[in-house]
This record gives structure tokens, sequence and C-alpha cells, in this order.
């Protein structure tokens, strides 16, 4: 029997929501259909690039959560 | 930097128990880019995601030290979740009073607050990761909420599903659509670029 998979299929693939055996068909599946590679390596690309377009917030903001984490004990002290 | 990786459920153990601000640190250090950059995302404005970025972290700290926490220690998807309820709550709120926002993320009085920090964002605007959030920032909001969820928040696809109220195959859609959606807009140089973006 021929398995035909989409490309929701290869998506789940991607993100690791596929079991091993769907894996295995699924990278069986990709030898085989050009466009269906083409997709997969893109998604891998773009999944690469999602990666690394982290952003890094203030070290004002940081700063400001640990401090008020350190001074949590006397505010609730205080306000108690 | 960490030199040995404790793992999440010591580290929080360590604060609650002891209060270790050292353990809270490493938390803070370790989440902050992941849980700021899904606020922003959501919310499209750097100033608004750095405030609720310490309202969220605020909001741990008060449950944690209140000794309200229990979430198995699942540290990561807990303050995402925090982190996501709020901007959700931001990003409808500033809907119903919508503000003009710079191709930067700023908003107008932000930038008119903060003139020279908005200068230094132009400086790295170039950079290829700044131009894909962008392009993240375009995609229809029911694509960009799946796309954010999947791979800024590691939920799975059934969870999305679960918390937007949709089936796994229209969660699923809406991420192919993103993708293709962000593959399109990137390669907008190519001679047979359609500019449409595909809706669901």
């Amino acid at each position: 029997m021929i398995q035909t998979f989409t490309q929701n299929d290869v998506i789940r693939y991607v993100y690791e929501e596929t079991s091993e055996e769907e894996n295995l068909l699924i990278q069986d599946a990709l030898v085989h259909d050009t466009e269906m590679l083409e997709f997969y390596l893109d998604l891998v690309d773009l999944k690469i690039g999602l990666d690394a377009s982290y952003r890094e917030p203030s070290s004002r903001t940081v700063d400001n959560i640990l401090a008020y984490s350190r001074n949590f004990d006397s505010k609730h002290q205080t306000s108690a | 930097m960490e030199r040995i990786h404790v793992n999440d459920s010591e580290l929080v153990s360590r604060y609650i128990q002891n209060g270790d601000e050292h353990a809270f640190e490493t938390l803070v250090r370790r989440y902050k880019s992941k849980v700021y950059t899904t606020i922003y995302l959501i919310v499209k404005d750097t100033y608004v995601a750095e405030d609720l970025l310490q309202d969220t972290f605020v909001k741990a700290v008060d449950v944690l030290r209140s000794g309200k926490y229990n979430d198995e220690g699942k540290f990561l998807p807990w303050v995402l979740r925090i982190a996501h309820n709020m901007a959700i709550d931001n990003f409808r709120r500033e809907k119903r009073y919508p503000n003009i926002v710079f191709e930067d993320g700023s908003s107008v009085f932000n930038t008119l607050d903060f003139a020279e920090d908005s200068i230094e964002e132009m400086q790295i605007k170039n950079e290829t990761h700044n131009h894909l959030r962008d392009l993240i920032k375009r995609l229809p909001d029911s694509q960009r909420e799946v796309l954010v969820m999947r791979h800024y928040e590691d939920m799975s696809f059934q969870e999305i599903a679960d918390a937007t109220g949709v089936s796994i195959n229209t969660a699923l859609g809406r991420m192919r659509y993103a993708l293709i959606n962000l593959r399109k807009m990137m390669s907008k140089n190519s001679p047979s670029y359609d500019t449409n973006l595909y809706a669901e």
C-alpha cells in the first residue's frame, strides 16, 4: 500500500510530533517526492531562521525583575 | 554564562524553599529572550513588550513566593502561559484603541519619548533576524498566533487546537499558510513573486 503524506504531516515531522513509524515512512516519501522534499527543506531553513530571530530585552528590564524579587520580602512585610 | 546546567525544577525548588536569588536569576537569564520574543511578536511594540516581560516575571515571583506554584516543575510553559495571556489581553485592548506603529515595532508615542533608542533600532534593522520578525508581524492574526504558539511557546498542535477552539487540522493549516506566506515574503525579489498572502 502506498501511503501519501501531506504538507501538514511534514510540518508535524519538522516539529517532531510524528511517531517513529511515521518518521520512517515520511523519510522514505521525501526521497521519492521532489516537491515534498523542497517543501521540507524550505521548512527546515525557515525553522533555523526563526530560531535565530530571538531578541533580547534591555538589561534595565531584567534588572528591574531581579530587584523586585530581591525586595519581595521587605515589600510584603511592610505592606502586611 | 551557566557553567553547570541545573534543571528548572531544581532552580524553582531552591528559589521557593531557600529564597535563592541566584537560582531565580538563572531562570530569568535562561528564558528572558524566549519570553520576550513571544510577547513582542504578539504585541508588536518593543516598549510594551519590555513592560509585559517585567509584568510576567513579577507575577511569577508573586506566585512562587506565595507558595501557590504548582506546575510540576514545568517552569517555562507556565511562564510562557502567563506571558501569552498578558500579551493577548494587551493586544485586544490596543485593537480597540489603535496606535500608530512604525516598522521597527515602536509606537509613535514611544518614539517621541525615546528618540535615541529609535535611531539605534533603525541601525540594526537590516539584520536578517530582524527582517524575519518584521515579516512575522505582517502575517494575518490567526496564522501569526499559531506560529508563535508552536515555535516560540513550544505548544503542540493539539494543545494549540484546544487553546484556540479549532481542530488540529485547522491549526496545522494555519501553520502551513504562515510558513508558506513567510517564504513568499522572503523571496519577494524573485520575478515570480506573488504579493498576495494566502488566507486560510
